[in-house]
């Protein structure tokens, strides 16, 4: 908008305003796709819940309720939902873990790709788009394989003596990490690889000629221009690992659970549609509040830096 | 070739000694075994055409290169091995390469602050700067805010600011148009007398070199042809790379009759014999080639032994080129200044007697 007056901005949207019908199709796109699927989550959130599941439409502020709150069935007592908040603290941790893993992991790599000939990084890139050709769920059973007592990262430890028994790799924490940073590695090296094909290396050179270490030239120059890349990855990978489904349930087994998985349950077994709207439009405010913090710490790293 | 003009000076003035350095990308030879004295205070320029390893050397001297073989010495000290931040050496990058995210008085006072300088040093010194390329109060804006010009002058500051013994430019100013450049290269001397820096200012403008510098160093293909004043690189070409790079310059062949000394007679293709400036030995009967600038050929009268036929005049204001045909067939400019009285001058089609100064028609090595 630099290069717009205010005037001619305002200008341009009457104009879009009064061509409104033209938008028609985009219109629809966005209300039956996007915010119409969203409302009728809203409205079942506050609905009360069936007794085989489905639900009565009634009004009831239940559903909510039990997002953060528990009735005991015999004595009607109020308690605090210990379960449903620690599962949400587990999924913002694991997805916060992953995303750091990613950004530790992803960074070199971007930067190594960045500072290649243009032949290999064409080749770079294509190798790492690869992972996106199958599906979410094979790559997420290829995991298990490998991690399971019999699978491949057991018989290395066997081999080298490390251990005398399998170590239980899978169905922890760690598998859920492993997974979740594999699957979601290329979200966070291709926005990072886009900033730092722009970025001007010799700016590096221009660091080291006047006195400034390695490290220097790194948090001092190179870190804040590819900054939006690394906002940009981190958001990524982040909101898609706060709603992960697949993973935590294949690599996590049935104990180590995170909020995607309880929704399910709800809808399942739990028989609480009410409670798993509910629980799905808290997760997308969760989402909204991290992307605010992700654009704020963007914005202010623009300024001052 | 070696660096003669430095021979019996006293080894304090020097601040750059480049002995033996080579320079191999893979199996190709960018710069081979260059002796080279780059002496303290002074304006050295290495003068050459693009990807005769200009930037190539000054990058071995900030420490981007390593060379193949050979040392570089700073004050007497072998750095050829240390980082980039390890030599108090600093570069004006030939695209500038300012940190875009940082306000002019950062880009400035980045070395210092590197360097661990207390913030009101830092402070005083940004200030200092500002002033010597003269943006002050300019301090708090983006860099990106600012004229070509502008970032030119930043560049120079930042570069100037943790005071270097040696400042590299990389064709600073080959980025700028024609009338900021006249004004950037008067700057440019200013600043390295003021500061009392070394300065080693590459380029591939021999007229820049020549206004420029207190010594020129002329390279090729990787080798240094030859180093010395901007009088001696212009009047005194050794040879004929040389010659042809420097400045206008007619190159004529011809055979040698006899060497007396210093002076040789040569006879053109025409019959005329010349005399000429030959500082080494020539055995008689040899082909040999000679230059002569434009502006040290004279019109002559008619008796002249020497005669060429006019085939087009170019008028420069200043003054007005003859493009001749001698009677070999070779072709010759001569320059005339142009007087006031506005006489009237030759025109195409007449043949005229020409005069070649001895002093300055010289035999070149080839
Ligand atoms: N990193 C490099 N790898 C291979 N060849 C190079 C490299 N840098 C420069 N060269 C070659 O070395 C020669 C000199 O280059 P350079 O020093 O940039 O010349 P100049 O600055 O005089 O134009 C050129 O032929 C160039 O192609
Ligand atoms: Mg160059």
């Amino acid at each position: 908008m630099q290069s717009l007056t205010d005037l001619e901005v305002s200008l341009r949207r009457a104009d879009v305003r009064r061509r409104w019908w033209l938008s028609l199709p985009a219109m629809l796109v966005v209300i039956l796709g996007g915010v119409g699927p969203l409302l009728i989550v809203v409205v079942y959130s506050f609905l009360e819940a069936g007794p085989y599941g489905d639900v009565v439409w009634k009004f009831s502020g239940e559903g909510w309720f039990n997002v953060l709150f528990e009735r005991d069935i015999f004595d009607d007592t109020v308690s605090i939902a210990d379960a449903h908040l620690t599962i949400l603290w587990r999924s913002v941790k694991l997805s916060g873990i992953t995303t750091l893993l990613c950004l530790i992991v992803g960074f070199p790599t971007a930067y190594y790709m960045a500072s290649r000939g243009p032949k290999a990084r064409g080749l770079l890139l294509l190798l790492i788009t690869v992972p996106f050709w199958t599906n979410l769920l094979i790559r997420t059973f290829a995991i298990q394989q490998l991690l399971r007592a019999e699978g491949l990262v057991n018989v290395v430890l066997m081999k080298l003596r490390l251990t005398d028994t399998p170590v239980q790799l899978l169905y922890s924490d760690f598998a859920i990490l492993t997974g979740m940073t594999y699957v979601y590695l290329p979200l966070m090296v291709l926005p990072l690889y886009s900033t730092m094909e722009k970025f001007d290396f010799r700016l590096m050179e221009a660091a080291y000629d006047l006195y400034a270490s390695r490290r220097k030239a790194l948090t001092g120059v190179l870190i804040p221009l590819v900054k939006p890349g690394m906002i940009a990855g981190c958001t990524l990978v982040f909101i898609p690992c706060l709603g992960s489904y697949v993973i935590p349930r294949v690599l996590g087994g049935g104990t180590n659970l995170m909020i995607g998985n309880l929704i399910e349950l709800q809808f399942g077994a739990g028989r609480n549609w009410p409670l798993g709207a509910a629980l799905s439009i808290a997760l997308v405010a969760l989402v909204m509040i991290g992307l605010v913090i992700f654009q704020k710490n963007d914005r202010s790293g623009g300024d001052n830096a | 070739m070696r660096d003669s003009s430095d021979m019996g000076e006293s080894k304090v003035l020097s601040a750059v000694t480049l002995a033996g350095v080579a320079k191999f990308f893979g199996t190709f030879k960018a710069i081979e075994g260059i002796d080279l004295t780059i002496r303290q205070n002074e304006f050295f320029t290495l003068l050459g055409p693009s990807g005769c390893g200009k930037t190539t050397i000054l990058r071995m001297l900030a420490g981007f290169e390593t060379p193949s073989s050979g040392e570089i010495l700073l004050d007497g000290r072998d750095i050829s091995r240390l980082g980039p931040n390890q030599r108090p050496v600093n570069t004006v990058f030939q695209n500038y390469a300012l940190f875009p995210h940082l306000s002019v008085a950062q880009n400035i006072g980045f070395a210092l602050k590197m360097l661990g300088r207390p913030r009101p040093e830092i402070r005083d010194t940004v200030e200092d700067m500002l002033a010597l390329v003269q943006l002050s109060g300019r301090g708090d804006q983006l860099v990106t805010q600012l004229s070509g010009g502008q970032q030119q002058r930043v560049a120079l500051a930042r570069a100037l600011a943790p005071r270097p013994k040696v400042l590299l430019l990389d064709e600073p100013l080959s980025a700028l148009d024609q009338k900021l450049r006249k004004t950037m290269q008067i700057e440019l001397k200013r600043m390295q007398r003021e500061t009392g820096i070394t300065f080693v200012f590459v380029t591939h403008d021999q007229e820049e070199a020549l206004t420029m510098s207190d010594r020129i160093a002329v390279l090729s293909n990787g080798a240094l042809r030859q180093v010395g004043s901007p009088h001696e690189i212009y009047n005194h070409p050794v040879d004929r790379f040389v010659a042809d790079f420097i400045g206008e310059t007619n190159l004529l062949t011809g055979k040698v009759i006899r060497q007396d000394g210093d002076c040789a007679h040569v006879v053109l293709p025409g019959g005329v014999t010349i005399e000429a400036q030959c500082p080494h030995a020539v055995s008689a009967g040899s082909e040999v080639t000679l230059a002569v600038r434009p502006e040290h050929c004279t019109l002559a009268g008619p008796e002249a032994p020497l005669s060429g036929f006019i085939e087009q005049v170019v008028y420069f204001g200043t003054d007005t080129h003859f493009h001749l045909r001698l009677p070999g067939g070779a072709p010759l400019v001569l320059r005339r200044q142009n007087a006031a009285d506005g006489r009237a001058l030759p025109q195409q089609g007449e043949t005229v007697g020409v005069a070649l100064a001895p002093s300055a028609t010289r035999v070149l090595r080839d």
